[in-house]
C-alpha cells in the first residue's frame, strides 16, 4: 500500500460518526471500524515486529476506544484521538512483551509515504521503514502517510511541534539513506529526541 | 469492502452488549470550573478556622489576598492542564510541563522573597518543629479534597499517562491549599516557606502521581 498524504477532509464525517457512536448507535461503530481499521492496522504494524499481533492490537484499540468514547470531545478531530489510543495500546503491549521472550513472527508490511514511493519497490520501502528509529518512523508515518499536521503529531506524541518536525525530517532522511545504502540495524530509542 | 473493514463478530458482540449513550466531556477550561467552589473554600478555610495572619496590613492586599488569589488561579490552571493531558490526542508536551514547573517554582520564590522583604518573620525560638509539622500537615491535608475531585475528573476521561496527569492534579491541588494556608501562617522565613509549604505542595504532587497511576 503506497499511501499519499491524506488531508483531514473526511474528519468532519468522522466527527458525525463519532457523535452518533456517543449517542449509542451501533452502526456508527461499524462505520468507525470501516474507516479506521485499515489505517490503524498500518500504524500498529509499525510498533510490532509480528504481523499476527497487529490484528489483536487493532481489536484491543477498538475496545479501548469504546471504553473511552466519553472522553472524545466533538470539537476535536477524531483521528488523532483514535491514533493516540492505538499508540497507548501498542506501548502497553510492547511493555508487556518486553518481559517475555518473543517469537520470530513475520514483519508486518508498512504503508509507504508517497514522498518516498519513487525511491524503491514496496517491499524495500517497508523493510527500510522497519529499520528506522521507532520515534522517527512513527513521526514519518503519522505525517507523511496519514496526513496529520505537525501540531497534531506533537499533541499525539506529547512533544513540541519542533520536535515532531525534527523527527519526521530526520526519519525521511534516514529512509532515503537506508534505501540508497541498504537498511542499517534499528537504532534504540534511548536518549533520542 | 475488504474483510479488514468488517469488525470481527466477537468484537462487535462485545460492543453491542455494552453500547449505551454517553455524554461527551466538556473542554478542560470548563471542566475545571467544578473545582472553583473547593478552591474558594480552601482560600478562606484556614484563616476563618484559625486566624488571618497578623501582618496582613503590612503586606497590603497584593501580597496577602492577591498572592493567594494568584496561587488559586495557578492551581486551577495546572489542574486544567491535567484535564487536557487526560484526553487522548491532546497530550501536554514535555516543554509545556517544564514551563508549568518553572512558573510554579518562580511564583513561590517571588512571593516568598517579596513577603520576606516587606514583613520578615523568622521562626526564631517559636518551636520550628511544631510550626513545620502544622504547616506541612495542614497544607497537605487541605489539598486532599481538591486532589480527589480533580483525579475523579481525570478518570472520567482517558489518561494515557495517568501518573503525569495525577502529578499535575496534585500540584494544582497543593497550590489551591497553600493559597489559604499562607493566609494563616505568617512565618515568612524562606527556609520555612520552602521547607514546609513548598514541600507540602510537592508531596501533594507525588501523592497525585501515585494515586493517578493506581487508578488505571
Amino acid at each position: 500500500m503506497v499511501t499519499g498524504k491524506d488531508s483531514s477532509a473526511d474528519d468532519e464525517e468522522l466527527r458525525a460518526v463519532m457523535a452518533a457512536y456517543q449517542r449509542g448507535e451501533l452502526r456508527a461503530f461499524d462505520e468507525l471500524y470501516r474507516q479506521l481499521a485499515a489505517p490503524l492496522r498500518g500504524y500498529l504494524g509499525s510498533f510490532v515486529r509480528d504481523r499476527s499481533r497487529t490484528a489483536d492490537l487493532v481489536q484491543e484499540t477498538f475496545l479501548q476506544l469504546h471504553r473511552s468514547r466519553r472522553a472524545y470531545r466533538p470539537d476535536l478531530p477524531v483521528r488523532p484521538w483514535v491514533f493516540a489510543i492505538a499508540r497507548n495500546v501498542a506501548l502497553m503491549d510492547r511493555r508487556t512483551r518486553a518481559r517475555r521472550p518473543q517469537g520470530d513472527g513475520e514483519l508486518p508490511e508498512l504503508p509507504v509515504p508517497a514522498a518516498a514511493a519513487a525511491l524503491g519497490d514496496r517491499q524495500a520501502l517497508s523493510s527500510a521503514l522497519h529499520s528506522l528509529d521507532d520515534e522517527r518512523r512513527e513521526a514519518v508515518l503519522l505525517h507523511h502517510v496519514w496526513g496529520f499536521s505537525f501540531a497534531e503529531v506533537a499533541q499525539l506524541l506529547g512533544v513540541t511541534i519542533a520536535a515532531a518536525k525534527l523527527r519526521s525530517s530526520r526519519g525521511m532522511a534516514d529512509l532515503r539513506g537506508a534505501l540508497t545504502t541498504g537498511p542499517s540495524p534499528p537504532i534504540t530509542n534511548r536518549g533520542r529526541q | 469492502m475488504s474483510e479488514l473493514e468488517i469488525p470481527p463478530a466477537a468484537l462487535r458482540d462485545a460492543i453491542a452488549h455494552d453500547i449505551i449513550p454517553v455524554r461527551p466531556l466538556a473542554a478542560p477550561h470548563i471542566r475545571v470550573l467544578w473545582l472553583t467552589p473547593i478552591a474558594l473554600v480552601l482560600v478562606i478555610l484556614a484563616p476563618a478556622a484559625f486566624s488571618v495572619r497578623p501582618d496582613v496590613a503590612r503586606l497590603g492586599w497584593v501580597l496577602s489576598w492577591g498572592a493567594s488569589l494568584f496561587e488559586t488561579l495557578l492551581g486551577l490552571a495546572i489542574i486544567a492542564a491535567a484535564l487536557r493531558e487526560s484526553v487522548p490526542g491532546t497530550l501536554v508536551s514535555s516543554r509545556a510541563i517544564s514551563l508549568i514547573a518553572a512558573i510554579a517554582t518562580a511564583s513561590v520564590v517571588t512571593i516568598t522573597v517579596l513577603t520576606w522583604r516587606v514583613s520578615p518573620t523568622p521562626l526564631m525560638d517559636r518551636g520550628p518543629g511544631v510550626v513545620w509539622r502544622v504547616c506541612v500537615a495542614g497544607t497537605f491535608s487541605s489539598a486532599l479534597p481538591a486532589l480527589a475531585v480533580s483525579l475523579a475528573l481525570v478518570r472520567r476521561a482517558f489518561p494515557l499517562r495517568p501518573a503525569l496527569a495525577g502529578a499535575l492534579c496534585g500540584l494544582g491541588a497543593g497550590f489551591l491549599a497553600d493559597a489559604g494556608w499562607r493566609m494563616f501562617c505568617h512565618f515568612t522565613d524562606p527556609a520555612h516557606v520552602f521547607g514546609a509549604h513548598l514541600l507540602a505542595i510537592a508531596a501533594a504532587g507525588v501523592a497525585g502521581a501515585s494515586l493517578g497511576r493506581r487508578r488505571r
